[in-house]
Parts: C-alpha cells; structure tokens; sequence
C-alpha cells in the first residue's frame, strides 16, 4: 500500500530554507536589479529592458563571450585528449597504480587562489623558474604584458590544474573494461589503434561526456585562477564573463547592468546544466539496462 | 505510524497538500497586492516603476513580484498535475524523454533566450516576443 505522510517535509526544510537564502533570494534580488538603476543608498529608480538592450549592444559583453567561448574551446581540446592518453598510460594495478592516483589528484586538491598564485610566481622572470628559463632562452614572455604570454600561461595554468579530473574519469572507464575484450583482441590480433577506436573509446564515451560537460561548465565560470594570475589583463585580453562581471557589479557599482549580464550569463549556464542533467540520467538509463 | 493513521492519509488524498500550496500561492499574492496597494498612494492608480519596499536592499517592483508570482503559480500547477496526473516520459523530436515538468522547464528556457533575441535584435516591442514564446511552448508541449 502506498502511504503518503507529509511529515516528510520537515525533513526536506533545512535544505529548502538554505537555498532560499543561498540561491533563491539572491537570485531574486538581481532580477528585481536588472530592471532598475541605483546610486547607492538602496534607492532604486526603474529602467525597464534597458540594461538587457544595452547589454546585448555592448560590444565589451560580446568581446568577453568571445574570449570566454575560445578559452573554454582550447582548454577543451587540449585536456581531453591528454587526460585520455595520460589515463592509457598510467599502471593498472599495483603500487604504482596507487602513487600515480594520488599524484594525479593533486593539482584537483589545491585551492584555485594558490593555483593562480604558484603561476604567478612560476612564471616570473626574475624568481619564476618558468619565466626565469624563458627569459634566458631568449624567449620573450611576460604574462603581465605580451597577449600570448598571458593566455599561454592561463591555458597551461587551467591544464595543470584540470586535465587529471580528466585523466581519472577516463581512467575509472578504462578499469571498468573486463580483460576479455583484450583477450577477445589479441586473438583477432587488432593493432593497438584498433584497440583504442573499437573498445576503449566506446567504453569510455560516458565518463568522457562528463569530463567534458564538467569542464566546458567550469571553465565557462573560471573566475579565480585568471583572476590571481592576470587580473584580466594585459588591457582586457583574459577577461573572461565572470571576471567582465565582478569589474562591472564591484568596480564600477553598476549593479543594473551587471545584473542583466549575470542573468543572461546564467540562462547560457542553466542550459549547459540542463544538458548535463539529460546525459547523466540517459547513462544511469543505459547502465540499468 | 498505525495502519489506520494511513489509510486516513490515503484517503484525503493530497486535497491537503494541493490546498496547502495553493493558499500560500493566494497568501503571497495578497502580500504583493497589499504592497502594490500601499505603494499607489491616493490617485489609487497602478505604480508600475515604483519601489514596492522603497529603502529595502531586495529593491521589489511590481513587474518582477508579479513575474515571479506567475512563474510560482505555474509551479503549483504543474506540481498538482504531476501528483494528480502521473505520466510515463514519452520520447519526442529532442530525442529524450520528456515528462510535462520536462517540456515546462525547456519552453521556459526558450522563452528566455527568445525574449534576448528579440531585444538584441530589435525585432520590436516586447510583447511579441512572449508571443512568439507561447507558441513555441505550444510546439514543445506537442511535439517534444
């Protein structure tokens, strides 16, 4: 028989009571900034569409989607392939298998300020190692000043930190392969690619959609690293969304406009999660079958 | 619990349950009318751009209150629907199984970015636009 007891939902309070304040209320408040302008004061005066026209014009809003699409797009393909060849080479099993797991989730358990941080240093010219061995190669890199330096810096900084998330997912699909696919292989003596193509990859295609929608999701909403690093500089050339959008809500206080950016910002992040969400269920799906 | 506390449940329903949220739909509705009230001053006509909290960091207006008060109301609905009316997810044209609470969330999503494009395009007035989005929701609830 089914019971239905309503005293479940006092269970379900403190967490309804949480994300009312912590997402909810928040989210309610930039939408009611969105149509307004303030000078401060909690003195808000109505201005309609208008800052969501103005944003939509802007072409500091648009450069910035640029920016953020590219960076999301080569940190992609750079971590994704590697991730996936670095999990094919680590060890399946013994001691080794188990240094190289915690070796790998290192760089995934250092804070995101300390990560920006061991690059800013790493890459100096004067007491970076990094930039101290460029600059003596000759090499003329300066992440604070030269537009190159400061991505290559912020996309390798991105790849150091994240192509293990990459590399484990991958590598939590290789392990769940039974050996018989191998053995089933050697016998038909497939080369090493077919090998890859035919069992490994397919095997891998759930964790690797994962790892993918996780880091375009991440990477989409970096903040900090770059942040620490460049600062969104040289001029704007590593001024991602969130970045773009701190500038405009805290350093210029213009809320209404950086509202109605936020909001926008969070319909793209919202459809991203969404998709997420479908892939997720869909492999739970497959798996029961 | 004792078994005949449960079938007592059983039998009511979720009457209580639908009525519970309905009344706290109605309840912040009058919350809203009292503020809107209170805001119009002694012409009684409608502020729209008025502060509904003048001073008060949440900064309402009438136009977000009421949108998030639909958006709220079309919740209950669906809730209500979805106990009352269980349905099996059927595939449709996206590929994926939807339920109704699915096909809601994507034609509010569309209707999101259908209004940007409309501004950002200058296509005209707004209302179009919302136009334009129930029809697509029409397409989403038939077909997706």
């Amino acid at each position: 028989m089914k019971t239905d007891n309503q005293r479940a939902w006092l269970l379900v309070l403190p967490v309804l009571v949480l994300v009312a304040f912590s997402a909810v209320i928040p989210l309610m408040t930039v939408v009611n900034y969105s149509v307004q302008d303030t000078f401060g004061n909690n003195q808000f005066f109505w201005a309609g569409l208008e800052w969501f026209r103005d944003q939509l014009h802007s072409e500091r809003m648009w450069d910035a989607l640029w920016r953020q699409l590219a960076f999301s797009g080569i940190i992609l393909a750079i971590e994704v392939p590697l991730g996936v060849f670095v999990a094919l080479n680590m060890p399946k099993k013994g001691v080794w298998a188990s240094v190289v797991l915690v070796l790998m989730s290192l760089p995934l358990l250092i804070p995101w300020n300390v990560v920006g941080t061991i690059w800013q240093i790493f890459g100096r010219s004067d007491i970076g190692l990094l930039g101290y061995t460029l600059d003596q190669l000759g090499v003329d890199y300066n992440y604070t000043q030269g537009f190159y330096s400061a991505w290559a810096t912020v996309i390798a900084m991105d790849v150091w930190h994240w192509t293990s998330l990459v590399a484990l997912l991958a590598y939590a699909g290789l392990q769940s392969i039974p050996d018989a696919y191998y053995q089933a292989a050697r016998i038909d003596q497939a080369s090493r690619w077919a090998v890859f193509r035919y069992i490994e990859l397919p095997k891998m295609r759930g964790v690797l959609t994962i790892a993918i929608l996780l880091r375009f999701m991440d990477s989409f909403k970096i903040y900090t690293e770059p942040f620490v690093l460049t600062g969104g500089g040289p001029g704007n050339s590593t001024t991602f969304l969130s970045i773009d959008l701190v500038k405009m809500a805290l350093g210029q206080f213009d809320l209404g406009p950086a509202a109605a950016f936020s909001l926008m910002y969070f319909l793209v992040i919202m459809v991203i999660s969404y998709v997420f969400y479908i892939v997720m269920t869909n492999l739970d799906k497959e798996d029961g079958q | 619990m004792s078994t005949s506390d449960t079938d007592q449940k059983v039998s009511h329903g979720h009457t209580g349950f639908f009525a519970t949220l309905v009344a706290l739909w109605l309840v912040v509705g009058a919350v809203i009318l009292y503020f809107a009230m209170a805001a119009s001053g002694e012409d009684q006509a409608i502020q729209w751009t008025q502060s509904l909290n003048p001073g008060g960091w949440m900064a309402w207006v009438l136009p977000t209150a009421l949108f998030f008060w639909i958006v709220a109301g079309i919740l209950v609905v669906f809730t209500i629907l979805a106990i009352r009316y269980p349905e099996t997810p059927k595939l449709g044209v996206l590929g994926i199984e939807t339920t109704r609470g699915d096909r809601l969330f994507i034609s509010l999503l569309i209707a999101g970015f259908v209004n940007l494009a409309w501004l950002g395009l200058d296509l005209g007035p707004q209302y179009l636009a919302l136009v334009v989005s129930f029809v697509i929701a029409g397409g989403v609830f038939r077909y997706a």
